[in-house]
């Protein structure tokens, strides 16, 4: 012991680079196994059945209807995200609670990518969880027959929102490890979804657009059925997202014992790049504007997707006059034709009567992602066209009303907007005429004035709701009603012009 | 020297836990005594470079562990076994050795005949799929000494490896200490003066954060003959002289 003499160095063996991810494999293999996120899963599997998918059938079986509430309101981030966080945070404080960090910092695997392993396993988890429980949903989706095309642009955001919680959880436990790690990540996570819920109610532009569940603009009802769902928001938010699980991921880089200082750096690089990433995508976000059709970020935006998307109508007869409709809403043609039988019955042979029906896509334009169920009559030959898909109602069991009721405000409403695109009122509740001929025709066709106002104003009918069911212009209507079909037929033959041109005045009706 | 270290000292606080150490040794078997609080542990956690000394110079397998890449290269020839071993409770003993010698940069190829070695090794064949959490404290050390050596480590440190271990155990593993001390650099930090008498080529004896005696085991025993100090068997009585005339001293400084 008299001189210090260097130890012979073992040579690595050449295959060392090619042996780095096979070692990484392995570590993989060995947490995969032991992850204790499973265990956080079936309680995630009731609170998503519970929460995502039974509120869900309620909606009319249409994609982009029955999956707003779990995919683009966030609700299946919501069930998952303070979960995996918590369990994430349980994991990445293992070495601390374990009381194994000195065993693990003595080792020469630079510590930032073991704990990269690590989280990995339980991000694979979490994820193959998410994507799983998602998977079935959409599943039994298809198995019901919805129509139109799943949201497939919102799985990633869902993906990529479940990878950062972990992430988010997982860094804390590893800066904080302690017992207290899991319940604190998990609360935090939660605070955060409700934060988000909240400033998407009130901002429904700019940067809160990437907010993971604010709903505004998601989806319009037409996505999935007349338009593809554009994909401009979900790959801000995606961007957004996972910029936020890269940079978590490299923070655990940082520290002096994570790694050489060549890997610091690199962690200092990913660290910046997931920044970047994150940033881009709010400001991205801020750039975003409500489209037609959905939101439009110019910087993302592909014109392609405002094409229509291309189908074969599918079509029945009412009153002998064809009624087609777009096939994602196949279910409801017996609906709509029944709906409009009597009263293309009541119009057919006046000037003006649709020779046919359509759907056509409702305009989605205002602020709040609202359609105005607008019915129109133009062309030649005049075509009744309808927005279904803008209507407040359609048939079916609702979670709060039954099938008969749906069904029958659904008809009520389909022919009052009918017969109100039909007398000329546009936009308004229109000449007290118009209202006159309106309500009598209504009558005739089954909706009583009781009704009419109620069915008017469901919905963001056009215009104020009508006047009460007293007055002139419920005097007159009944006088036209009570005439014989043949006489009323007749006097609608030679005025509808002048009703039409708002000309008419109620002492002119008979 | 694998094991080069001047002047050492590491302070928690207004704490100096280790005073001033210098300690030299190469090949073979090395005790360190002392009792409770003395710095045997914070001196072997520098050693297992999982804590940075305040000051002075570690020089471990001829490498400074100061620098990262030097450190890493130890680290790949180091086995370690902490007092408090922490371990991970789902783990099988297989999978807790192949997770170690997996962090320890084993070439992949050669980890699953290693781990079967290391875990045979310790005795605990028989138990290589047992979860760690069945396992009693005796085989739990067992497993820890055997993620300690899986990868043939050329500096083993052992703090308190015979805790727990029963008599026929703790037989069998002095064997092995002495085996592994044929080629590897081994330090063992113990209570028990018997163990170091048994298997240590050289002991020193720590004390209040410094090292007061430096030697081999008979000459640990010599410095007890005819004191009278406390102690059952020759090598307790020559611990009991060294720490009472160190202490004495110190005393007698202040």
């Amino acid at each position: 012991m008299t001189a210090t003499t260097d130890a012979p160095v073992r040579p690595r063996p050449s295959s060392a680079a090619r042996a780095v991810p096979l070692t990484a494999a392995r570590l993989l293999r060995i947490e995969l196994r032991h992850s204790p996120m499973p265990w956080i899963l079936p309680l995630i599997a009731a609170l998503f059945w519970f929460d995502s998918y039974r509120p869900s059938i309620s909606q009319p079986p249409i994609w982009v209807l029955r999956t707003f509430w779990n995919m683009g309101q966030g609700h299946t981030i919501v069930d998952f995200g303070p979960f995996v966080a918590g369990m994430a945070a349980w994991i990445g404080s293992r070495d601390g609670r374990r009381g194994t960090s000195d065993l693990v910092t003595a080792t020469a695997r630079p510590r930032w990518l073991a704990q990269l392993v690590t989280w990995a396993a339980a991000a694979i988890w979490a994820v193959g969880g998410y994507l799983v429980f998602v998977g079935v949903m959409f599943g039994v989706y298809a198995h019901q027959g919805l129509g139109g095309a799943p949201p497939w642009w919102w799985v990633p955001v869902g993906t990529a929102a479940v990878a950062a919680f972990s992430a988010a959880g997982f860094a804390a436990g590893v800066f904080f490890p302690s017992r207290f790690a899991a319940p604190l990540a998990a609360f935090g996570a939660f605070v955060v979804m409700m934060l988000s819920s909240q400033t998407g109610f009130t901002a429904t532009s700019g940067w809160a657009l990437i907010l993971p569940t604010n709903s505004n603009g998601n989806y319009e009802a037409v996505s999935g059925v007349f338009y593809r769902y554009l994909p401009d928001l979900p790959i801000a938010r995606v961007m957004f997202l996972a910029g936020i699980a890269v940079a978590v991921l490299g923070l655990l880089g940082l520290p002096s014992g994570a790694g050489g200082p060549g890997l610091r750096r690199a962690a200092a690089v990913v660290t910046l790049a997931g920044v970047a990433a994150a940033g881009t995508a709010i400001g991205l976000a801020g750039t975003a504007w409500r489209g037609p059709y959905g939101i439009v970020i110019p910087a993302l935006h592909d014109a392609a997707n405002d094409q229509p998307v291309r189908y074969t109508p599918v079509c029945g007869h009412a009153a002998g006059t064809p009624v087609c409709m777009n096939p994602a809403y196949r279910r409801y043609l017996p609906d709509v034709t029944a709906a409009l039988r009597p009263l293309l019955a009541e119009m057919a042979g006046l000037p003006g009567a649709p020779a046919r029906a359509t759907q056509v896509p409702g305009t989605y334009t205002s602020s709040e992602g609202e359609a105005n169920p607008v019915v129109t009559i133009s062309g030649r030959p005049p075509v009744l066209r309808v927005p279904l898909d803008a209507l407040a109602t359609l048939p079916g069991y609702t979670g709060f009303t039954g099938a008969p009721e749906t069904e029958a405000l659904f008809a009520d409403q389909l022919r009052a907007l009918s017969v109100h695109a039909f007398v000329g009122a546009g936009n308004g509740t229109g000449a007290p005429a118009q209202q006159a001929v309106q309500a009598a025709l209504l009558l005739r066709v089954g909706v009583p004035f009781a009704v009419q106002a109620n069915v008017m104003d469901a919905g963001n009918g056009p215009g104020p709701p009508p006047p009460p069911t007293t007055g002139p212009v419920y005097a007159a209507a009944r006088r036209l009603a009570a005439l014989p079909p043949a006489a009323r037929h007749a006097w609608l033959a030679a005025h509808l012009g002048a009703l039409r041109s708002g000309h008419l005045t109620l002492a002119q009706l008979p | 020297m694998n094991v080069d270290i001047t002047d050492l000292t590491r302070r928690f606080g207004r704490t100096e836990a280790v005073a001033g150490v210098n300690l030299r040794t190469g090949a073979g078997v090395f005790g360190l005594l002392g009792p409770n609080g003395a710095g045997k542990t914070s001196l072997l956690r520098m050693m297992a470079t999982a804590l940075p000394p305040t000051s002075g110079q570690l020089r471990l397998l001829g490498r400074d562990p100061g620098a990262y890449g030097p450190r890493r290269e130890i680290r790949r020839r180091l086995g370690y076994l902490p007092q408090n071993l922490g371990y991970y409770p789902g783990f099988t003993v297989a999978e807790f050795v192949e997770y170690f010698a997996l962090l320890k940069d084993m070439p992949p190829g050669q980890v699953p005949r290693a781990v079967a070695a290391a875990v045979e090794h310790v005795g605990l064949g028989d138990k290589a799929r047992a979860k760690l959490r069945t396992l009693s404290g005796g085989m739990l050390r067992r497993a820890g000494i055997a993620q300690a050596i899986v990868n043939g480590p050329e500096l083993l440190l052992l703090d308190e490896p015979t805790a727990g271990l029963d008599p026929e155990q703790r037989v069998s593993f002095r064997a092995l200490l002495r085996d592994l001390g044929q080629r590897a650099t081994v330090v063992v930090s113990t209570h028990l003066v018997e163990d170091v008498g048994a298997a240590c080529t050289e002991v020193a004896l720590m004390d209040a954060g410094k090292i007061v005696f430096h030697g081999t085991p008979d000459e640990l025993t010599a410095r007890g003959e005819g004191t009278g100090a406390a102690g059952d068997a020759p090598l307790e009585r020559g611990y009991s002289a060294v720490l009472a005339a160190a202490r004495s001293a110190t005393a007698a400084r202040s």
